[in-house]
């Protein structure tokens, strides 16, 4: 006998789930939404209900946490789902995992859970384990079922971003890591808890196994209270309504917003194929030795995509020639893709009354067994896949950008790229006290890109989080007090350009501040010297690059006890180089993910991300537009003329006239300099037989041509016999 | 507001075309539900207008192309200056004036940060001209052998017919193939 309605198994209905829709096309066979049509207001005032339950969960709850992320930045997130798993309301917060706890429900039941270790009312079930569903190991999943009168009816769910998960790197953004035996803490779903409380002993796991002990059990103490407040609340909920209406209601949640995203894009998108691509790297080379010779190589990440709007309104995105598995940190499993990428649709179309998983019934997915997305190695590190999987949230930005353009609703356009920077720290303080940390500033808040019709808004968005907050300074330094800011600005010219330019990269400047006996940071950041997109967007140019700096053994100390000011991000840190009033023994640059590097006091550390692209043939921009940049300071007079082709007097007027013909020069260097297509391809055609690639570009093509479709491709574009090889 | 605007008027719209319509209007237009079922209708009339030409849009693809219906038969890629750019399903690129940035000099034109430049060992930056305005419509950046990116290939017919309820007179199956590989495969016969 199940513990389900009518004594089927957890199995059983989960199996029916997937069997109903599979043969009606609809969430659980509802072709008929009756509650919904019988007495809307009352439908409506249940599904607010549900919802403010999440959110009462989420506020009450994260007071518990010390987590400066949780706290202060919103990674985290309450959430109710039916027996079955699917989400049917949520807090705010970190929105995409709504898509992970089917896969994770699924796989309990698959795993007989039932039956052993059981579950039973007031069991806590715990997992981060990615082949189980959580995206990658930091994200900390706590659940609870929810009986009414002996029948499972719900789960109660919360998740956030924890500080450290052990790994080979502090912090939990690794990005070295070859294998599962490296990501640090990873544990399948396990029974915790029992009447309504962890067991001790799971909390001896966090003190053993991660680095930030307070920061991990206060965590999970946070969302042991969400949701064990959150299965109270709907139990009122229950009574309120019914057991009858509650169950079907859920379902109907479902279903009834399963149809208003496939009308959205009926109604906004053209139907047809767009191309995205992103390219990143994961770069080992010299960093791992002999302890992992497999690993002991560099990967450039061929993040392509294909984006089917059907014509019945479902999304079908094709990831064939993917990079194929590997040994590092950035593998992932279906779930995960699922789930970051949802952040690109929530905001495209994905938007209804609650955030739910109706999503997962009109957007299907081809992930190539063998590709780093759909790893067959069952020990794949990763515990940053998600920085990987991430590049495609834009891919819904940018092609649905596109496809709304297309149709005339530009004011839906909001393409975007990927640029992002965050970073961990770990040491060992002058008293002996170990310590570790992280931040997400600058994942937390972003600019966005230019859309059809005006400039990014500065510092107005974050893609992972519905919920942007760069968080209080001062938090992050008094938890990790060897983080001084002396900087957080937009920087100038730091965006991609275009008829509309995109918004301005934010950076950091931080002083290392009396670290003890030792520290290391380690950065991780979305791009890697090939920008934060392989294409731009109707003549525009795509963001730039992540930038890091460590500068090493500095006189800032000195120029700060003298009374000085002090640089405020990485640009005026070279410039006080330049003018010989900052030195430093050495300077360490990176475009991208750093490995851990030892830091000193005084040592300063910069970051700088976000520089989202442009909109549009730069030489159309407006003149108005330049002056209000130069007013400002957002760009410089060097920038305006160089690429905007505009003449500024000493008032930081544009000269119009002289400025037409700088641009019309500019234009007839266009001329000179281009070629006709046909002579580009021979000319590219030769170089392509030449082979003459970079190492890590030589073995990304290899990589490629093993995918069909890639192949097919870059054959036919070069006419290339079908024996060809690099 | 006239009905015939379903919310959103065809003044505005063509201000938000244009880049100038106030972020307040915008606003309005973002909250607006549902959408105005005309737009799209609207979008194509102001389109029509604004172009030196006759052929009829079928759809706008970026800043200055279009798909159109020539008269004579076939749908090819149009810029608004005049300059057509072939076949729609043969990806338009492949009819631009081409120009690479291959060094850091190169790249600096565009990007004046030297620290958030591509790395040219790994990458270059393409740049795809209209040939007859030298409008820059397109640009890229990707390895030297990358297979310019076919950005988008509309299901035409079947937007037309199963989402407007307009079919178009010359609907066939053969609309809707990216027949891009043609192109490299005639010049590689024309030698």
């Amino acid at each position: 006998m199940g513990i389900c309605h009518q004594d089927r198994t957890l199995r059983e209905i989960v199996d029916e789930r997937e069997q109903s829709f599979k043969d009606t096309g609809c969430a659980y066979g509802l072709e008929r939404l009756e509650l919904v049509e019988e007495d809307p207001a009352k439908f409506m005032r249940f599904q607010m209900r549900l919802v403010a339950s999440c959110i009462n969960a989420r506020e009450s709850a994260k007071l518990i946490s010390a987590n400066p992320m949780s706290m202060i930045q919103g990674e985290l997130l309450f959430m109710l789902a039916n027996a079955e798993g699917d989400v049917v309301s949520a807090s705010y917060g970190l929105a995409g995992h709504i898509q992970c706890m089917p896969f994770i429900v699924r796989n309990i039941a698959k795993l007989g859970f039932e039956d052993d270790p059981g579950i039973h009312e007031g069991d806590i079930f715990s997992v981060n384990d990615p082949m189980y569903g959580p995206p990658h190991n930091a994200d900390c999943y706590t659940f609870l079922p929810v009986f009414y009168k002996g029948e499972l009816v719900s789960w109660t769910v919360g998740l956030n971003h924890i500080v450290d998960v052990g790994g080979i790197q502090p912090g939990g953004l690794g990005v070295i890591s070859p294998n599962v035996f490296t990501d640090g803490f990873t544990y399948p779903p396990t029974k915790t808890g029992a009447n309504f409380k962890q067991h001790k002993w799971w909390e001896l796991h966090w003190k053993r196994r991660t680095r930030t002990e307070m920061f991990n059990v206060l965590d999970d103490k946070m969302r042991a209270a969400g949701v064990v407040s959150l299965h109270d609340r709907i139990q009122d909920v229950i009574e309120e309504f019914g057991i009858e209406y509650y169950r079907k209601g859920l379902k109907e949640i479902i279903e009834r917003e399963r149809r208003i995203l496939v009308e959205r894009i009926r109604t906004l998108a053209v139907p047809g194929k767009y191309t995205y691509l992103q390219l990143s790297a994961v770069n080992y080379k010299g960093t791992l030795g002999r302890l992992w010779p497999a690993s002991n190589r560099n990967w450039i990440i061929h993040k392509t995509g294909e984006l089917n709007i059907r014509t019945d309104g479902t999304l079908l995105t094709d990831l064939e020639g993917l990079t194929s598995e590997g040994d590092f940190h950035a593998n992932a499993y279906e779930p995960a893709v699922r789930m970051l990428t949802s952040l690109g649709m929530w905001p495209m179309f994905a938007y209804t009354e609650t955030i739910n998983s109706s999503l997962l019934y009109m957007t299907d997915w081809n992930i190539p067994p063998g590709s780093m997305f759909n790893p067959q190695n069952p020990y794949a590190g990763t515990v940053m896949g998600l920085g990987v999987t991430a590049g495609y949230i834009f891919l819904f930005h940018n092609c649905l950008s596109l496809a709304y353009f297309s149709r005339g609703f530009l004011e839906e356009a909001f393409p975007q790229d990927g640029t992002t920077i965050g970073y961990g720290v770990a040491g060992m303080l002058e008293d002996g006290f170990q310590w570790a940390g992280g931040d997400m500033s600058l994942i937390t808040c972003q600019s966005e890109a230019a859309t059809p019709f005006h400039d990014g808004i500065d510092a107005a968005i974050c893609s992972p989080n519905p919920a942007p907050d760069i968080g209080e300074t001062e938090a992050v330094e008094f938890l990790m007090p060897t983080q001084v800011n002396i900087g957080k600005k937009l920087i100038p010219d730091f965006c991609g350009h275009g008829k509309f330019r995109g918004g301005l990269g934010i950076g950091m400047l931080q002083m290392v501040n009396k670290p003890g006996r030792s520290l290391i940071i380690n950065a991780f950041a979305a791009t890697d010297g090939m920008g934060a997109c392989a294409m731009g967007r109707s003549g525009g140019y795509p963001g730039t690059n992540d930038i890091v700096v460590f500068a090493h053994d500095t006189n800032i100390r000195e120029i700060l006890e003298n009374g000085g000011t002090y640089p405020r991000d990485f640009v005026e840190m070279k410039e006080w180089f330049q003018q010989g009033i900052l030195k430093a023994e050495s300077v360490e640059s990176f475009k991208g993910p750093t490995p851990s590097i030892p830091c000193r006091d005084g040592d300063l550390f910069a970051t700088a991300a976000g520089s989202k692209g442009g909109w549009g043939d730069v030489l159309e921009r407006d003149y108005d537009l330049i002056e209000y940049d130069i007013k400002y300071g957002w760009i410089t007079i060097k920038t305006a003329e160089t690429v905007y082709g505009a003449k500024i007097d000493e008032n930081g007027t544009v000269q119009k006239e002289a400025s037409d013909k700088v641009r019309q020069a500019m234009r007839e260097k266009r001329k000179e300099r281009s070629v006709d297509a046909k002579d580009w391809w021979r000319q590219e055609r030769e170089r392509v037989l030449e082979g003459g690639w970079h190492e890590d570009i030589r073995n990304m093509f290899l990589d490629c041509l093993k995918y069909k479709k890639f192949r097919d491709q870059f054959l036919g574009m070069w006419q290339l016999p079908e024996d060809y090889s690099l | 507001m006239k009905d015939s605007d379903d919310g959103f008027s065809k003044k505005n719209l063509q201000r938000l075309i244009d880049g100038n319509l106030p972020w307040e209007e915008v606003k309005k237009a973002i909250r607006l539900s549902p959408k105005d079922a005309n737009r799209f209708t609207k979008y194509l009339e102001l389109l029509q207008a604004n172009v030196p030409w006759d052929d009829r849009i079928l759809l706008r693809i970026s800043d200055h192309l279009y798909i159109v219906s020539k008269e004579k038969g076939g749908r090819i890629v149009k810029c608004d200056c005049g300059q057509e750019l072939g076949d729609y399903r043969i990806n338009w690129k492949l009819s631009c004036r081409i120009y690479v940035r291959r060094t850091d000099e190169e790249m600096a034109e565009v990007i004046t940060i030297p620290e958030a430049r591509h790395n040219t060992d790994l990458v270059e930056m393409r740049e795809f001209y209209c040939p007859g305005c030298y409008a820059l419509l397109g640009v890229e950046v990707v390895p030297s052998g990358y297979p310019p990116m076919f950005e988008m290939l509309p299901d035409i017919d079947n937007f037309y017919r199963e989402w407007l309820g307009s079919p178009l007179d010359d609907e066939s199956k053969d609309w809707f193939q990216d027949k891009t590989l043609e192109k490299p495969a005639a010049w590689m016969k024309e030698g």
